[in-house]
């Protein structure tokens, strides 16, 4: 079936194949039919030949710039390899790595120039129905099909799905992330979701399990707390992950739903403060007294600080602090660290958000460029960066094959729950829309307050309710 | 050059001539500039608060007064007011007191003064978010210097930035550290310049220290205090940087400002035509504030009779 493609072309996929087949369908294909690569001859000596198309050097002496997070370690791992990138393919790739907040303005400024000065830019998940839904970035598929344009090496199907739904397929008929075929984005340069960190030594000290239950938790906080280690931790500072990971995880594993509706049919309606959401934020508040004393005004590195010096005897949190908390030479904890996925209510799967991010080719670059960024995209997000930016900066990778890497699993035995942690996340539904972030915010100031004692988990829910309600009407999603 | 050219040549130079066209040439560039990036900006944002411009809408439609409108019934709009009402009144008055204070004390000429004064103006000297970030480190209650401090003597430390009831006055503290020297060094240096006579008379006439103070010394400071003040004033509502830094306007809200909540609407949400709307209500505040008190307290010449 012919589709319609960014440049404007109508394009036939099944015109754009070696021996009649395309080989991103064949790749899937063989996937489905659960037969490896090796197994099948037809199939490796289809990649020879278009190895024998791939010029690495056709873009060489091209400058491609990048923009992407600097909050993160993903740019230390690129810069680490750059000199490599220009000696295969002779692209310069300028690095520009803002924190978050000034990469999302810069990030507009551009999509919405009338030409983009970066090439190449990294987004949010939670931003991926904005700004891929908003038509800025150019759909890949041509590229990705096209071997004398993608590395014979390269491996699309090796990209975890779940961080393809996330920020790499988006069906812009009905707007919706992670539906169709259509590729908008890669996943790169990391993806991500929430595990559980316990010290197996207090643990096995008090004869416990690691907690596979809200219940075991809390039972663990109270039994394993002392003047020494606090029994568990959260997120309880007005910080972007106390409503996204420390509320959301408990509030989705005990049964509750965010958003009911769409917000293209303007009945996009919270669900707040429904019986799980104010017992997810109930639970916060009744871990207070085995909690660090401060908690509530731990953010993500007085968390991190918090577990690898040994004051944190449990906690859920991102799986990108592994590499901290793991990491010998930061961590006093780190022999004695263990990871789960996270607890769940009887029932229900361990399930937290999804998070992570995705690089794509801006409509609006110069046209003449847009082969030497597919190059550099598919450089910077090929297996060889994957695997540095685990090993040298734990950073949670986006291909199965670094997950499931034996010499990788050896050294970080947390990759198992990592990889099973982004494979169960889910997208949050308010990501589909760009108040997102605001609704966020007002999120953490309401359950911040609860916490600090200001107000009870019942109206700090329905005060967020109220507010998320009115954005929401504002914005034209629910009527 | 031939005759002709050198009388086209002078008639030319005499246009330079004519009064205000040098004046005008002189200022161009000033005027260019604040055209640019005074005017320019100042009506453009006005233009912005009447629509909806949002990050996600792309271009915004003209909405009239509705952001004004949504503003005035938003309760956190008016928590914000209040915030800056309390921080501005309550940070300047701790200002002025002990600024004024402060250059009496180093009128005394006491030896070694100089020095105590020179490392008294440091901290005006730092930029405000960078006073944020060392606070916030000071008064970390895990591993503060302050809080161990206050530990190491036997107290409880206070819990600085995790209750509302003490998020606002750490937060006016700060800045009163940050802008007493500011006001010390306006207040003394009128107060280097009084003439010694009026003292000397007043001593003459037997007049006790306080009364001098009160009577003579105070209305003469006046204006000097009513500058500082003012400026102090508009500089504490603006300010921004010190609240990114040290609180990030919480904890739940209760150290968030106007500039801080225009701040986070428009670059955090990206709500560009509501946080103008803010900024123009600021501005509408802080011209009423000065007049007000301009009014009140009045600046003139020989205030002191």
């Amino acid at each position: 079936m012919a589709k319609r493609t960014t440049s404007g072309r109508t394009s036939d996929p099944s015109k754009d194949m070696r021996g009649g087949v395309n080989r991103r369908q064949v790749i899937k294909g063989a996937g489905a039919a659960g037969v490896t690569a090796a197994a099948l001859p037809g199939l490796v000596g289809a990649r020879s030949a278009f190895a024998a198309d791939y010029d690495p050097m056709k873009y060489a002496g091209t400058e491609i710039n990048i923009l992407m997070t600097g909050d993160e370690n993903d740019h230390r791992a690129l810069n680490d390899l750059l000199p490599e990138l220009k000696a295969e393919t002779g692209i310069d790739l300028i690095v520009s790595a803002p924190a978050l907040g000034p990469l999302i303005e810069k990030t507009l400024q551009n999509l919405k120039a009338e030409q983009s000065s970066f090439e190449l830019i990294e987004y949010l998940g939670f931003l991926t129905t904005q700004q891929v839904g908003g038509g800025y970035f150019m759909q890949l598929n041509e590229f990705i099909d096209d071997p004398a344009e993608t590395p014979p090496d390269w491996d699309f199907d090796d990209f975890i799905p779940a961080a393809m739904r996330n920020v790499g397929y988006y069906d812009m008929a009905t707007g919706t992330v992670g539906k169709g075929t259509d590729v908008y984005g890669v996943p790169g340069l990391h993806s991500g979701s929430v595990i559980y960190f316990y010290r197996k030594d207090l643990f096995e000290e008090a004869g416990l399990q690691p907690a596979s239950t809200w219940d075991e938790f809390m039972a663990a906080a109270q039994a394993l707390h002392s003047d020494d280690v606090a029994g568990c931790s959260f997120i309880g500072a007005n910080d972007f992950s106390l409503a996204t990971v420390d509320w959301y995880t408990r509030f989705i594993t005990t049964g509750g739903s965010l958003m009911s509706g769409d917000p293209n049919e303007k009945n996009f309606t919270p669900q707040i403060n429904s019986p799980e959401g104010i017992n997810a934020l109930q639970m916060l508040i009744d871990y207070l007294p085995y909690a660090p004393k401060n908690v509530t005004q731990y953010g993500f590195a007085e968390n991190v600080d918090g577990f690898s010096t040994g004051r944190i005897a449990q906690m859920i949190f991102w799986s990108t602090i592994a590499g901290p908390v793991l990491n010998e030479e930061n961590s006093l904890v780190a022999d004695v660290t263990g990871t789960a996925p996270v607890p769940a209510a009887p029932g229900h799967t361990p399930s937290a958000i999804q998070g992570g991010w995705g690089v794509g080719i801006p409509a609006n670059i110069d046209p003449a460029k847009r082969g030497a960024a597919w190059r550099a995209l598919t450089w910077v997000t090929n297996k060889r960066i994957n695997r540095h930016s685990i090993e040298a900066y734990n950073i949670d990778a986006n291909r199965t094959s670094a997950f499931t890497d034996p010499e990788l699993l050896e050294k970080f035995p947390y990759l198992e729950h990592a990889l099973s942690a982004i494979e169960n996340a889910v997208i949050i539904p308010t990501s589909r829309i760009p108040e997102f972030f605001q609704m966020n915010a007002m999120m953490n100031v309401e359950f911040n307050a609860a916490l600090i004692g200001a107000q009870d988990a019942k109206t700090a829910c329905d005060n967020v309710q109220a507010q998320w309600e009115d954005v929401l009407r504002k914005a034209g999603h629910l009527a | 050059m031939n005759p002709a050219s050198r009388e086209r040549l002078g008639t030319k130079l005499g246009r330079l001539d004519r009064p205000g066209t040098v004046v005008w040439l002189l200022l161009a560039p000033t005027l260019l500039y604040l055209a640019a990036f005074a005017i320019f900006p100042l009506f453009y944002s006005l233009r912005l608060s009447f629509t909806d411009l949002t990050a996600a809408a792309g271009t915004g439609d003209w909405v009239g007064l509705r952001n004004y409108g949504d503003l005035l019934r938003d309760p956190h709009f008016w928590n914000a007011t209040k915030n800056s009402a309390v921080m501005v009144s309550a940070s300047l008055a701790i200002q002025v007191v002990l600024g004024v204070a402060l250059a009496m004390f180093f009128n005394l000429h006491l030896r070694g003064a100089w020095l105590v004064r020179g490392i008294l103006v440091l901290p005006m000297l730092i930029t405000p978010i960078v006073v944020g970030v060392m606070w916030r480190a000071l008064l970390n209650p895990d591993w503060g210097l302050i809080n161990w401090c206050i530990a190491a003597v036997g107290l409880e430390p206070p819990n600085w930035f995790g209750s509302i009831e003490m998020a606002m006055p750490t937060l006016i503290l700060v800045e009163s550290w940050q802008w007493t020297p500011f006001v010390f060094i306006i207040v003394y240096a009128r107060l280097q310049a009084l003439p010694q006579e009026i003292f000397e008379a007043a001593i003459a006439d037997g007049a006790k220290p306080l009364a001098t103070f009160r009577y003579v010394t105070l209305p003469l400071l006046m204006p000097a205090i009513i500058f500082a003040a003012v400026f102090r004033a508009v500089d504490s509502f603006r300010s921004f940087d010190l609240i990114f830094g040290l609180s990030y306007g919480g904890p739940a809200r209760s150290t968030t400002t106007l500039s801080f909540f225009s701040f986070q609407n428009g670059f955090q949400w990206q709500n560009y035509g509501y946080a103008a709307a803010v900024s123009y209500m600021m501005l509408l505040i802080l011209a009423v504030g000065t007049i007000v008190l301009l009014r009140f307290v009045q600046i003139r010449p020989g205030y002191a009779k």
